[in-house]
């Protein structure tokens, strides 16, 4: 009965169509790596760069004609920007934009923005600027320009108060929890490898919460976590008396603008820089993150 | 921060937020179903190329995801051809072609499976083409198309929840908004797939009536 089946002619070219597209589709997916990626947004920068080439006070002149700056912002990342009951945005980042707008002299315009698209809709003038936790690294230094940081993001080692770590070599001999696959993870595998340290137990939880609730049960006795984490999990959990033992890793947030918008920057720049000599930017900071700025480095 | 998220604060905020869910789900339909209605139309013309044109459309936009759909109507335009589409008129270019492909197809399937009698017997009655069309084949089609034209309009109600990325605050948007401030996520999603329930559940209990009357 099979045979008759394959004998008809149907049959085999229905299988032979299967087969083309299988091998199709997993050959698309195989070669579409990260390259093809890279290449589809530079050829969009560089469609940006063009226009903005023109004029390096393009921005800043629409902005100040219009009256009003388009800012992106958070929405689902708090303290850095989330919603009250009114289902209104609100956290830091909401709150610096203000202060930029002030500084510029316009309305603001807030413009909730997923995390994935901040860059994208940055790039096609959605938005002037984005102020969404933007972390600087070599990638996005391609495509966009960064103004000096004015939020703290630092990735630590936080424990309780009675245990002595200052530094990599100083975890020797202690359980260390961290998220799997997280920047943290990144950095205290690294840096335990290269500086050969021994005895450090390292337990990898699944997300940022597990980690968190590891360390207020006991579970470990240090985590590697970003501040922004551990400053919720400080003050939710007064007893513990949990502390800072020393930082793993810098990143602090940047406002993004379009590459070749000097002039806006420069703007953005002078406006971060005065609400971090006034103490704006610290008080901010004291609202939202539960510490002062510290010290926030220059560029 | 989340204690002024009570049980009926939640409830409102998703509430609220389905107002762009119900918005987005009557432009598919109603602009969709329109084009859909033209593309079948040309799906099933004896001439030639415009068969082919519309085989091309539907086969085109069937094959791609609604996401992508969408990123090519908000990000593709602005980049190909500078032109920076509001989310609205990105989600509605997006939501148009991804259901007016599906709807030409089943639309066109219900035609199809119509006996070539039908046909013939019209267009001896002296019927031409369009007459033919609308009192003899369209309102038998009409029966054989309403199950799978409302399975599918349900369908595109849950798909609008990708609109998100380009902007809107939809049920499905707000809910994960709400659950990053309370932490709740059963609490919350579970409101949210009750108020998906309650749209799409009555649009197959009508649909149902439909098919009965009709018979």
């Amino acid at each position: 009965m099979l045979q008759k089946l394959v004998r008809k002619k149907e049959f085999r070219s229905a299988i032979a169509l299967f087969f083309a597209s299988l091998f199709f589709t997993v050959g698309v997916s195989a070669c579409s790596g990260p390259s093809v990626k890279s290449t589809k947004v530079d050829a969009s920068s560089a469609a940006v760069q063009r226009s903005n080439a023109v004029d390096p006070a393009i921005t800043l002149k629409e902005v100040i004609q219009r009256g009003e700056v388009k800012i992106a912002v958070p929405d689902d990342f708090p303290p850095f920007g989330s919603i009250d009951a009114e289902m209104n945005v609100r956290g830091y980042d909401i709150d610096v934009a203000g202060l930029v707008a002030k500084g510029i002299g316009v309305k603001l315009q807030l413009v909730p923005v997923i995390g994935n698209y901040r860059i994208p809709f940055l790039q096609t003038k959605r938005v002037d600027m984005v102020i969404s936790s933007l972390g600087r690294n070599k990638d996005r230094e391609k495509i966009i320009s960064f103004s000096i940081p004015y939020a703290p993001f630092y990735s630590g080692i936080y424990g309780g108060a009675d245990l002595k770590a200052a530094d990599y070599a100083g975890l020797s001999g202690h359980t260390v929890g961290v998220t799997q696959g997280a920047l943290e993870d990144l950095e205290l595998t690294k840096n335990l490898t290269e500086g050969k340290i021994e005895g450090v137990t390292v337990k990898r939880f699944a997300n940022n919460s597990l980690t968190a609730s590891a360390l207020v049960s006991r579970q470990v006795e240090l985590i590697a976590t970003g501040n922004v984490v551990a400053n919720k999990l400080i003050r939710n959990n007064p007893d513990n008396r949990i502390q800072q033992k020393f930082v793993m890793k810098n990143s602090p947030c940047h406002v993004g603008l379009r590459q070749g918008d000097v002039q806006l920057l420069e703007k953005v720049n002078s406006i971060l820089t005065n609400a971090r000599q006034s103490g704006e930017l610290d008080k901010l900071s004291k609202k939202w993150f539960g510490e002062p700025l510290g010290d926030l480095p220059m560029a | 921060m989340g204690d002024d998220f009570t049980l009926g604060r939640i409830v409102l905020n998703l509430l609220i937020a389905t107002k762009w869910t119900i918005i987005l789900s009557l432009i598919a339909f109603v602009v969709g179903g329109i084009v859909g209605f033209l593309v079948m139309m040309m799906r099933i013309s004896p001439i030639k190329p415009v068969q082919f044109l519309s085989w091309l459309y539907v086969e085109f936009f069937q094959g791609t995801p609604l996401l992508l759909q969408l990123f090519l109507a908000f990000f593709g335009t602005s980049v190909v051809f500078g032109i920076n589409l509001s989310p609205l008129a990105a989600a509605t270019l997006a939501l148009t072609v991804f259901t007016s492909s599906f709807l030409a197809d089943i639309w066109r399937s219900a035609i199809e499976v119509l006996p070539k009698g039908q046909w013939e017997a019209a267009s001896v009655l002296g019927l031409n083409y369009f007459q033919q069309l609308r009192f003899v084949i369209l309102p038998q089609a009409v029966k054989l198309a309403i199950a799978p034209t409302v399975g599918f309009l349900v369908q595109v109600i849950k798909g609008t929840s990708l609109a998100s990325v380009i902007g809107f605050t939809e049920l499905s948007r707000a809910a994960a908004q709400i659950n990053n401030v309370t932490l709740q996520p059963l609490l919350v999603f579970s409101i949210a797939g009750v108020i998906y329930f309650l749209l799409c559940y009555p649009l197959s209990l009508w649909s149902q009536r439909i098919e009965q009357r009709l018979t």
